[in-house]
């Protein structure tokens, strides 16, 4: 039961069927499978799909659409990973958001999705998020890496406002933090003081392990 | 069958019916003041027998206009091309368009863009590339070259045609020169493919023998016959569009007249091998606009005529590279002879006129091939595409389409996406190395040589066959005298090498 269980979450995700995925997700916590195993059969799945991606087989709607499913299960499976007390092993704990001002989710979930494929914990917060949204959720995730989105050249400057705010807070030591998006290059990166800068999704991801040191 | 692509839409058509009509009556006039030169007797007689009137001494045929239209009349308006696998077979006429290639007489250094002497690999190694292209539905005669090292210039043809029927199943055609059309439809009988018959009339208006002789072989085999015209404007032909509309057509008319009057019924297709002068050096002025004005009001009078057109003369290009002057002049081109009506198009190859070809080249073309291709399909309208009730359901911003199924579903229908051109973002392209589309042509050249398998390979007794028919054809040209003691001597050692035919 539990095998064709966790098969079914990963089909539905390969199908990027986020009804399915949930559903399934549902039934898993119902016949008591291992939520670990169940989050591992869905990132076995999105990272099968990022590397379609990488190998130019599949495309961005593939890549969107196999982040959608993953969204739409794991908050079921999380609530009872939370409730069994239980921990599952990653890489380090993203929080992730295109920066205020600044609506372009395309790039933001591009990095989202390869980065839980590549075996982090990622908290995708959406766009439009303000420096002191970014905060709040470092605390409540102990999230290792701060990841922030910005395409437009008006709306860069909201990283570094983010970058300000954590000192002002006393936690830019806490945590590491990387930037990207269209308007943003490795000298503006260098210049608000963030650890990292890649122009390309897959580039994200080696980033981020650098960072935790992996 | 091969489906290859569906005009889905009226064609472009730059003429008036009263401009039609003219053309038309000036074509009969022609053919019937002027007349055409058949150095033939067998013709000869047989048009004398059905009206014509023949001058005998300069051996000129006049057509009575009622027999050019009748004629025109009984040419199937679409047939099929049985092709060595099936799968791979031709409908052609109608709304269909297929692409194939053109050849090139040498290869090209990618890097000094000199002509080489390709090798045998290399031939074969160029069918196998076409043979792995979606879009490359045909090969023509004397592809992808024409001839290769220490091969004679009488076998030329027929090695061509034999590297094609062993890596390649896909329809093609062949040339004739010194009886080798003999030996090719023989060759392509053995492996039960149908070939593209040609006859070539000699701008203008004369059909020499060995045109004439080809055609009747063609249609006693059974093979659809193409007519292709081509002369140059100004020089062999007037210099003007109208002008060489009028004599081309007229030269067409005339094959047809032949086919017709030998086997009723039998299949037709007509060719515009047309340029205008380049009045600098003489040579044809490949890639000029003029190719094009000359295409779409020929495509105009032969879909009127309701005979299939087999479109030419759109890929040849005046550059010497594969650079942005051999891109815009085959783009304009295709573009103008697919969307006027062509039924075929030579899309792959031909760098300098036909004087080189790379296979990375019809790499390249591939791609201009899947986007006019893709082009030619339309819009489709339906409540699914219109997508009233996914607007509705999306809405204003923060709603967006990427992450929907109508999305997954419809994008890669909608869109072409090509295989070897630069799409990156610049920093990708920075990190790739500042990849370019040739780049890219190379890469896949070397994946498809290291992947790619032909769909049917020969028997063992179709391989005997083709060997046996061109060891009929070496000894006919050595006795002959074609062959010299030296090429012979060059030619039997390339034989005994352990990787023949293949290398």
């Amino acid at each position: 039961m539990a095998v064709e269980i966790l098969e079914n979450l990963k089909r539905a995700l390969m199908e990027y069927d986020s009804e399915a995925a949930a559903r399934w997700a549902r039934k898993a916590v119902e016949v008591k499978v291992d939520p670990i195993k169940a989050l591992d059969a869905l990132t076995e799945a999105i990272r099968q799909v990022g590397d379609g991606f990488a190998r130019g087989e599949l495309w961005l709607p593939d890549l969107v659409g196999a982040a959608d499913a993953m969204q739409a299960a794991t908050p079921v499976l999380e609530e009872e990973l939370k409730r069994a007390g239980a921990k599952r092993q990653s890489l380090g704990t993203v929080v992730i958001g295109t920066v205020f001002g600044d609506i372009h989710s395309i790039g933001k979930d591009m990095v989202s999705t390869l980065l839980i494929a590549g075996g982090f914990e990622v908290r995708n917060l959406g766009v439009n998020i303000k420096a002191e949204e970014f905060i709040e959720a470092i605390e409540k995730y102990k999230a290792d890496i701060l990841a922030m989105s910005a395409l437009l050249t008006t709306t860069a400057i909201e990283q570094k406002k983010a970058i300000d705010a954590l000192k002002e807070k006393g936690i830019r030591e806490k945590v590491k933090v990387m930037v990207g998006g269209g308007a943003i290059t490795a000298d503006f990166a260098k210049s608000i003081g963030a650890d990292g800068y890649d122009p390309t999704a897959p580039g994200a991801v080696k980033l981020a392990r650098r960072l935790v040191g992996k | 069958m091969l489906r290859g692509f569906t005009r889905k839409f009226k064609p472009l058509e730059i003429l008036t019916e009263g401009q039609v009509e003219e053309i038309h009556q000036a074509t009969l006039d022609v053919l019937w003041q002027t007349g055409v030169t058949f150095h033939h007797q067998k013709a000869l007689k047989l048009f004398a027998n059905n009206g014509c009137r023949v001058d005998s001494e300069e051996e000129r045929v006049h057509f009575p206009p009622g027999l050019a239209e009748e004629c025109l009349r009984k040419v199937p308006s679409s047939f099929r091309f049985k092709a060595r696998d099936p799968k791979n077979d031709l409908l052609y006429g109608g709304n269909t368009v297929y692409f194939g290639n053109m050849p090139g007489m040498q290869t090209v250094d990618l890097d000094t863009w000199e002509p080489q002497v390709p090798t045998r690999k290399e031939n074969y190694d160029g069918v196998t590339v076409l043979d792995a292209l979606d879009n490359c539905h045909f090969m023509d005669a004397y592809t992808p070259y024409f001839g290769f090292e220490d091969v004679p210039e009488v076998m030329k043809m027929l090695e061509s045609d034999a590297a094609k029927i062993r890596n390649s199943t896909k329809v093609q055609g062949t040339g004739y020169a010194n009886d080798c059309e003999v030996f090719s439809i023989q060759m392509s009988q053995a492996v039960g493919a149908d070939l593209i018959g040609r006859s070539l009339p000699a701008p203008p208006l004369t059909y020499y023998g060995d045109a004439v002789e080809a055609a009747l072989r063609y249609i006693e085999a059974g093979f659809p016959v193409q007519l292709g015209v081509g002369g140059i404007m100004g020089e062999t032909y007037p210099a003007t569009i109208a002008g060489s509309l009028v004599i081309g057509n007229a030269e067409c008319i005339a094959g047809i007249v032949l086919t017709q009057l030998v086997k009723p019924g039998h299949p037709n297709m007509v060719d515009c091998f047309t340029f205008p002068a380049n009045m600098k050096t003489g040579a044809p002025g490949f890639g000029q606009i003029g190719i094009s004005l000359l295409h779409v009001v020929f495509n105009q009078m032969w879909r009127n005529y309701g005979i299939p057109i087999y479109g030419n003369a759109d890929t040849p290009s005046s550059s010497k590279a594969i650079d942005f002057q051999c891109g815009y002049e085959r783009a304009v081109s295709f573009t103008i002879n697919a969307l006027s009506g062509a039924n075929s198009m030579h899309i792959y190859g031909g760098l300098h006129g036909e004087l080189t070809y790379h296979p990375i080249q019809s790499i390249l073309d591939d791609d201009i091939a899947g986007m006019v291709g893709r082009f030619l399909e339309g819009v489709t309208v339906s409540d699914e595409t219109i997508a009233l009730d996914l607007i509705e359901q999306v809405g204003p911003i923060p709603g967006q389409y990427l992450d929907t199924a109508h999305t997954r579903k419809w994008w890669k229908k909608e869109q072409f996406v090509p295989k070897a051109a630069d799409l990156l973002t610049y920093p990708e392209w920075m990190q790739s190395g500042k990849k370019s589309c040739l780049d890219y042509a190379k890469e896949r050249m070397e994946e498809i040589l290291a992947t790619h398998k032909v769909s049917i390979p020969l028997t063992t007794s179709q391989e005997e066959d083709i060997e046996r028919i061109l060891n009929e054809a070496r000894k006919y040209y050595r006795d002959k005298g074609l062959i010299s003691d030296a090429e012979w001597t060059v030619y039997m050692k390339t034989l005994e090498s352990p990787d023949y035919p293949y290398g």
